[in-house]
């Protein structure tokens, strides 16, 4: 079964550092604080295209929220699985997820119709 | 599903009137150097923390409550599947204080009867504006039986501890059902109900 699953994964996922068997290798961690928000290996890599609100908007921009594309996530199927994290109220099927300690964010999203969460893997840093 | 790496989950809910600093509590003052107005705009719904307590890995889901809620409006479904309930009053509103004996009458009609609580008399860091004195909330609270503490969310005083003397609470509790707990070493490692006075930042 697990070599099978493997011809699945794209060649292009096993090349970066930081995934291993298509899960997390290293410990998710916030940057701006540190706070650990995954244990390692305890979520799955994936490629996808989605717009995340920057974490910082420009302040003369009155109401236009400005995104930014994001192509890498950690999946998360249960929310219980994260260390620490915070969730926002729901706005359109969404819920941002931020830092639990410094509230940074959104460091990802969380799709309230599947209940699964992506972490944004460039709004993270990685550790032992 | 993947196995599970924790060994307890407890719901916690913030209660208490308008503008104690629920919110607060829950969502730091990030007069840090980062403020995330993009979140901060939205709000906080929840946060799920992970504490370590006695060898086990508990999970905390901390919730919010709504900004206009009044105890006369809060019924069964709000409390459901709530462990654990923090209710806050101000320090420096007496009518927030009075209230406490409210929301503790709604919370034995609603909410599930061995529900732990715990009460903060937050906004301690304005010492100069106080009006409810710390023996007071500790009285309350002895009347009661149940924990007191006071805290800050905006220079985060007890916060954290608040949280994990909360969860350990629930954890006596929960040992005590399990079967298979042993009942000597909760014995020995029970604290006493109430938080030791004068570690708080008001005195
Ligand atoms: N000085 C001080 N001010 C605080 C503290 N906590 C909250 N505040 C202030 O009190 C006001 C109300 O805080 P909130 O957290 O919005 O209160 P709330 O309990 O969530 O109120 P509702 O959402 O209306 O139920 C805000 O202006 C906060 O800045 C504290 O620890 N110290
Ligand atoms: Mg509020
Ligand atoms: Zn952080």
């Amino acid at each position: 079964m697990a070599e099978m699953e493997n011809d699945v994964s794209p060649i292009e996922t096993e090349q970066r550092e930081y995934v291993e068997d298509g899960k997390n290798k290293l410990v998710v961690q916030c940057k701006f604080c540190g706070s650990k928000i995954l244990d390692k290996k305890s979520s799955n890599y994936i490629a996808q295209e989605k717009d995340l609100p920057l974490m910082q908007q420009a302040s003369n921009n009155d109401r236009e929220v400005q995104n930014e594309t994001i192509k890498e996530f950690y999946h998360v199927e249960n929310m219980y699985t994260f260390e620490n994290i915070g969730f926002t109220h729901t706005v359109d099927n969404h819920k941002y997820l931020s830092c639990a300690d410094c509230d940074a964010g959104p460091v990802g999203y969380h799709d309230t119709n599947t209940r699964h969460s992506y972490v944004a893997i460039s709004r993270i840093v990685h550790s032992k | 599903m993947a196995k599970k790496t924790y060994d307890l989950l407890f719901k916690l809910l913030l209660i208490g009137d308008s503008g104690v600093g629920k919110t607060c509590i829950l969502f730091r003052f990030s007069d840090n150097h980062f403020t995330t107005t993009f979140i901060s705009t939205i709000g906080i719904d929840f946060k799920i923390k992970t504490v370590e307590l006695r060898g086990k890995k508990i999970k905390l889901q901390i919730w919010d409550t709504a900004g206009q809620e009044r105890f006369h409006t809060i019924t069964t479904s709000y409390y459901r599947g709530a462990m654990g309930i923090m209710l806050v009053y101000d320090i420096t509103n007496e009518k927030t204080f009075d209230d406490i004996v409210k929301w503790l009458r709604n919370i034995d009609e609603h909410a599930n009867e061995d529900v732990e609580k715990m009460i903060l008399g937050n906004k301690c860091d304005m010492e100069e504006k106080r009006v409810v004195s710390k023996e007071r909330g500790e009285a309350i609270a002895r009347e009661h039986g149940i924990r007191f503490m006071e805290t800050s969310a905006k220079a985060n005083i007890n916060i954290d501890r608040a949280f994990s003397e909360l969860a350990e609470a629930i954890l006596d509790k929960t040992a005590g059902r399990e079967a298979d707990a042993d009942h000597s070493r909760i014995a020995v490692e029970r604290r006493p109900s109430r938080a030791p006075p004068s570690r708080a930042c008001c005195t």
